[in-house]
């Protein structure tokens, strides 16, 4: 066997692997179900449920909306900090950087239920609200709802877009800043014209990062968001657990499979276009 | 700085300090509570105690599953290190159509939400007919972190550049020889800190996991099912020992990443 084809038999173990699965799935997704096992016959009946029942419909669209709103919060608060990192003297970058990274690596289960136990009704949040005087007694608004959702998703995701936007913002070289400021450009305008620009692929990068991640997420629904937090990651889920139609999750699964690709090949489209700038 | 600018970075370091308050707090309240009792709902401040954690060393079940953690992890580092070096090492030689090909379908399970490679490889499993064991874990850990492993030492080995592979070939070393004796010594710094990360990431693993294992369950998963029931003191202990251990493994992995960028830079 000559070199090349080992070569491409090690290729070829990643991919299958990967692809495989992917393409069987792809594949479920026009099964049917009947009783408790899946019947290999071709139809798109499990497409047309989902485009025409408006229950589903309209959980993706919420989702999808809930989604962006963790990834603007992520985009914003994680600006703020890799810039201001980036502003801070060189010596202070490091150790803020990796205060940024340790919550990533904090247990994802563990940070959701003590998430819970701070916005429940025994929590901290109302105990802190209680004492300094904005509530007169504990509320139940802070849990088992979609604000819930949001504001433990914003925990969990927002440190995936602060390293993206600060490696960027460090690329750009200080002549060139030095430049915006000799031709006499005012600090906001440097930031408008120069610094802005040529961090806009790290942050298209954090941004899709948190919007795919709260798009899929199921746990976190399940932990905070109680009977009413339904998103479109729980409900794939769901059809793999309680109602056991695998086909219709593999359905629902390849829309967010689809869904996600195509953000994907928008942040790439943004990042390629500016980096040629 | 104008003052205006310096209002603005005011400005921002409370928007920072405020944002860091708020991720650390419901790591830093677990920590807390696991040295204070806890009954009816109610925190007892006046009582110090460590009983929690006499508490978790009797909890046999959790130390199983943090064992299948731990072995799960550990394979998915080797694992990724030997896969990831391979093709790393091949696409910096020789780039290329096929080495593209590879790069994309090993970023997919990294880049898209977990549910789709869990569901996608819990029914390729049920399809050919494996049973749920620790080793689909792992599997599905692999194809998990493999893009960022194969990223960081691709990465390095282009900072290395290739004329130092070209001059130990052409001074006759074999492909092995070279690889061995001049490129993984400058290699190692991002060895390490990729395994390190792959481990953290591989440890606390959930959304993927959960599709994929069947009794034999890894932490997370285990914690998940106890919180559903309610959840005990010994918990919180836990998961303070791990936090102490994962920090300390963070900061050992940045300070190596450091070492090599310092190394990449005076080299330069």
């Amino acid at each position: 066997m000559s070199e090349r084809m080992i070569w491409l038999l090690i290729y070829a173990v990643p991919v299958i692997a990967i692809c495989g699965p992917l393409a069987n799935f792809l594949v479920i997704g026009f099964w049917r179900v009947d009783g408790s096992s899946m019947v290999a016959d071709f139809s798109l009946a499990n497409y047309v449920t989902f485009f025409t029942n408006p229950t589903y419909k309209t959980v993706l669209i919420k989702t999808m909306y809930l989604a962006a709103e963790v990834a603007l919060v992520s985009i914003v608060i994680g600006y703020s900090i890799a810039y201001f990192v980036w502003k801070c003297p060189r010596a202070a970058h490091y150790p803020l950087l990796v205060m940024s990274t340790i919550p990533l690596l904090m247990s994802y289960i563990i940070k959701l239920y003590a998430i819970r136990s701070i916005l429940g009704f025994d929590g901290f949040l109302n105990s802190l609200l209680v004492a300094i005087g904005i509530l007169d007694h504990p509320s139940t608004i802070f849990l088992f709802n979609q604000t819930a959702i949001l504001i433990a998703m914003s925990i969990v995701y927002l440190p995936f877009a602060i390293l993206p936007v600060y490696l960027t913002l460090e690329r750009i070289p200080e002549s060139l800043l030095h430049a915006s400021s000799d031709l006499g450009a005012s600090a906001w305008q440097t930031f408008r014209y120069v610094v802005l620009p040529s961090s806009l692929p790290g942050t298209v990068v954090g941004g899709m990062f948190s919007y795919i991640l709260a798009l899929g997420d199921f746990v976190t629904p399940q932990m905070v968001g109680g009977v009413q937090g339904f998103t479109f990651g729980r409900v794939i889920w769901s059809q793999f657990g309680m109602a056991f139609d695998w086909p219709f999750g593999a359905a629902m699964s390849t829309v967010l499979l689809f869904l996600s690709l195509i953000v994907i090949g928008i942040a790439g489209k943004i990042v390629k276009k500016a980096e040629n700038i | 700085m104008s003052w205006r600018e310096r209002s603005v970075h005011v400005f921002l370091g409370i928007v920072t300090a405020v944002t860091f308050s708020i991720l650390y707090a419901p790591i830093v309240l677990v920590c807390v509570l696991s040295f204070f009792p806890i009954s009816l709902h109610k925190v007892d401040w006046g009582t110090f105690s460590i009983d929690a954690y006499v508490q978790l060393f009797e909890n046999a079940d959790i130390f199983h599953a943090l064992g299948n953690t731990l072995i799960v992890g550990l394979s998915t580092v080797v694992a990724t290190l030997v896969i990831g070096t391979t093709l790393a090492w091949r696409a910096c030689r020789k780039g290329g159509r096929a080495s593209q090909i590879v790069e994309f379908a090993i970023f997919l399970p990294f880049l898209l939400p977990p549910i789709i490679t869990g569901l996608s490889l819990l029914t390729f499993f049920q399809q050919i007919g494996i049973d749920r064991t620790l080793v689909t874990v792992t599997i599905g850990h692999i194809l998990f972190v493999l893009a960022l492993v194969y990223r960081m030492l691709l990465n390095r080995l282009k900072v290395l550049g290739t004329s130092i592979i070209e001059a130990s070939q052409d001074l006759g070393a074999s492909g092995w020889q070279t690889f061995r004796y001049v490129v993984f010594p400058g290699l190692r710094p991002a060895v390490v800190t990729s395994a390190v990360l792959a481990f953290a990431l591989s440890f606390d693993e959930t959304l993927i996991t959960v599709f994929l294992s069947g009794g034999e369950q890894t932490l997370p998963i285990r914690l998940w099912a106890m919180i559903r029931v309610g959840f005990s003191q010994d918990i919180n202990a836990l998961v303070t020992l791990i936090l102490t251990s994962s920090i300390a493994m963070t900061v050992f992995a940045a300070m190596m990443f450091r070492g090599r960028k310092m190394a990449g830079g005076s080299a330069t």
